[in-house]
C-alpha cells in the first residue's frame, strides 16, 4: 500500500475557533498542512468528497448538538483510509472500542504534548510502526496499530 | 350447672380414676382452659370442659358438651391449620398449632391448641386431650412488627434510590463543571501560544512561554483531576512521571535519559494544582535551556504523611547555574507556604538535585 508522505492533508473538526486555531498553527508547526475546519456534523457533511483528509482531528462536543462520534462515523463512511483522532476534555464517554476511530488526545493541550503525539502519529501514517513510544498526550485504539500492518 | 357440681362429669368419663384424685382436680381448676373429647363416639365430641374453657370462649358446658371442637371455628380460620389438626387426630398424634377461633359473642381470638392423645394400656386411643390459650397478643404484635419492618424496608429502599439518584446527578455536575474548566483551560494555552507567534520581541517570547509552560502544567493536573475512583484524591505520582516524561520529551538533548523510582502517592484533590505548580516550578528551573542535560533521575516516595519528590540532574559539562528568576523564586515560596511544604536544593556545577516534600494533611487539621 502505497503510504503519504509528509505534510500530510488534516481535516479539524472542533467548534471552539480558539481551539480550532490553536490546532491549526500546531499543525503547521509540526510540518502538516490543514485542508479543512469543521464546527457541526452538518459542516462536516458539507465537505467535498475530493478531500480526502489522512489525518482528522475530531472533537467529541460539537456546534448545533452534534457529536464527534457521528463525525467519526461519516469519515469512516467516505474516506475508509482516514485516520481519526478524538481531542476531547471528556475521554471517558469514548467507547472501548473507539467506535472505530484511532486514537483519543485528551484536553488541555499542551504544546509539547500535541508535538510528541503528532510525530507518533505521523510515523505511524508514513512510515509504521513508529520507533517513539506512544506519549503520554495520546492514546491510541487496536484500530490504528492494525493499519500499520496493511 | 353449678360449677361446684362439676366434679360429677368424671363419672361420664369412663375413667378409672374417680373422685378425689388429685390429676382430675388440677384439670378442673387451673386457669389453662382445657377439653377432652371421645373419638370412640361419633365425631370425637366434647366430653368435658374445664371453668377456663367456658370462660375464654363465652360457651357454658351444655353448650360444649356433645360439639366437636371445630364449633370454635368460623369463616376466618386458616382451612390448612384445620386440615393439619385433623390430620393429627386421624393419625393419633401431637399437634401444636394457632387457630383462629370464635367466641360465643362472635369475637375472634388466637388460640395456641394444644393436642394429645391419651392412650390406654393396649396402646389404642382412648380420648384426646386438648389445652387452649388466648395468645391474640402475641400474634397480633407479631404481625404488626413484620407489617412495620416491611414499611421501613420500602422507606429505606425508596431512600437509598433518592440518595443513589442524587450522587449520580452530582457526580454528572462534578464532571460537567470540570470538562468546561478544561476547556477553558485549553482555550487559555491557545491563546499564549498565538501571542507568543505575534511577538517579535525575544524577552516577551521568553515571558509568554514561561507563562504558557505554567499554564500547560495546571492543564496536566487538570487532565488527570476527579478521573480516580474517588474524586477526593489526586494521583500525584503519575503527574510527576508525565511532567517529567514529557519535558525529557520535548528537551533539545536527544541523548537525555530518565530514571524513575516512584511508588504511588495521593494527595487530596483541593491541593493538586499548588502542589502539580509548585513541582513544575522546580522543573522548569532543572530544564532551564542553558543546562546540557545528560541524565534526569526523579524519586516520588511517600511515608504516609510527607510525599517526597526528588528530581536530581546531571550535566553533560559543568556549567554554572544562573540566578533563579525572581518570578520562579516567587511562586515557589508562595506555593511552598500555601502546602506547608520545604523545597531543598544542592546545587554543583555536574547537575543539580531539588527535593520537594509537601505534607499529605494540613499540619494544623485533626488526623
Amino acid at each position: 500500500m502505497q503510504r503519504p508522505k509528509p505534510p500530510l492533508n488534516i481535516l479539524i473538526v472542533e467548534d471552539e475557533p480558539l481551539i480550532a486555531m490553536d490546532l491549526e498553527m500546531m499543525v503547521e508547526d509540526a510540518g502538516h498542512s490543514v485542508v479543512a475546519e469543521a464546527t457541526s456534523l452538518y459542516d462536516a457533511e458539507e465537505l467535498n468528497d475530493d478531500l480526502q483528509p489522512h489525518l482528522a482531528f475530531v472533537d467529541i462536543q460539537l456546534a448545533l448538538d452534534t457529536s464527534g462520534l457521528d463525525v467519526s462515523q461519516l469519515i469512516q463512511k467516505r474516506w475508509p483510509r482516514t485516520i481519526i483522532v478524538f481531542v476531547t476534555a471528556n475521554p471517558k464517554i469514548i467507547p472501548d472500542d473507539f467506535a472505530g476511530a484511532h486514537g483519543v488526545m485528551p484536553k488541555p493541550l499542551s504544546r509539547s504534548g500535541f508535538l510528541s503525539a503528532m510525530k507518533y502519529i505521523q510515523e505511524g501514517v508514513c512510515d509504521p510502526p513508529p520507533t517513539v513510544q506512544q506519549p503520554n498526550s495520546f492514546t491510541a485504539s487496536p484500530a490504528f496499530a492494525a493499519t500499520w500492518n496493511k | 350447672m353449678d360449677q361446684r357440681d362439676n366434679w360429677h362429669l368424671t363419672d361420664l368419663l369412663h375413667a378409672e380414676r374417680g373422685r378425689g384424685d388429685p390429676f382430675a382436680a388440677a384439670v378442673r381448676s387451673t386457669r389453662m382452659p382445657m377439653a377432652i373429647t371421645d373419638p370412640a363416639q361419633p365425631d370425637n365430641p366434647i366430653v368435658f370442659v374445664n371453668e377456663a374453657f367456658q370462660l375464654l370462649t363465652g360457651y357454658s358446658r351444655e353448650e360444649c358438651i356433645g360439639k366437636n371442637c371445630r364449633f370454635l371455628q368460623g369463616d376466618n380460620t386458616d382451612p390448612v391449620a384445620v386440615a393439619k389438626v385433623r390430620k393429627a387426630v386421624e393419625a393419633g398424634d401431637d399437634i401444636a398449632i394457632d387457630l383462629l377461633n370464635y367466641r360465643k359473642d362472635g369475637s375472634t381470638f388466637w388460640n395456641a391448641l394444644y393436642l394429645s392423645p391419651v392412650r390406654g394400656e393396649d396402646g389404642a386411643v382412648q380420648f384426646f386431650f386438648a389445652s387452649q390459650l388466648d395468645v391474640t397478643e402475641r400474634v397480633e404484635s407479631q404481625r404488626r412488627i413484620a407489617g412495620q419492618k416491611e414499611q421501613v424496608d420500602h422507606e429505606v429502599r425508596l431512600r437509598t434510590a433518592d440518595l443513589e439518584a442524587l450522587l449520580e446527578a452530582q457526580s454528572l455536575l462534578l464532571h460537567e463543571v470540570d470538562h468546561r474548566v478544561k476547556n477553558n483551560l485549553s482555550v487559555i494555552g491557545s491563546l499564549l501560544r498565538m501571542q507568543i507567534r505575534g511577538a517579535e520581541e525575544p524577552v516577551v517570547r521568553r515571558a509568554l512561554r514561561s507563562t504558557m509552560e505554567r499554564v500547560d502544567a495546571m492543564a496536566a493536573i487538570h487532565r488527570r483531576l476527579y478521573q480516580a475512583d474517588d474524586v477526593r484524591y489526586f494521583e500525584l505520582s503519575s503527574f510527576v512521571v508525565n511532567l517529567i516524561q514529557d519535558a525529557v520529551n520535548a528537551s533539545a538533548y536527544n541523548s537525555l535519559t530518565l530514571d524513575s523510582s516512584v511508588q504511588r502517592t495521593v494527595l487530596p484533590s483541593e491541593k493538586a494544582t499548588s502542589a502539580g505548580l509548585l513541582i513544575n516550578e522546580v522543573l522548569l528551573n532543572l530544564f532551564e535551556t542553558y543546562l546540557p542535560l545528560a541524565a534526569v533521575k526523579l524519586d516520588c516516595h511517600s511515608d504516609g504523611k510527607t510525599i517526597s519528590v526528588t528530581i536530581g540532574t546531571r550535566l553533560l559539562s559543568k556549567t554554572p547555574h544562573h540566578e533563579m528568576p525572581a518570578i520562579s523564586a516567587k511562586l515557589i515560596a508562595r506555593l511552598a507556604a500555601q502546602l506547608e511544604a520545604d523545597v531543598a536544593w544542592d546545587r554543583t556545577l555536574d547537575g543539580t538535585s531539588a527535593t520537594i516534600r509537601i505534607p499529605v494533611s494540613s499540619n494544623h487539621a485533626e488526623t
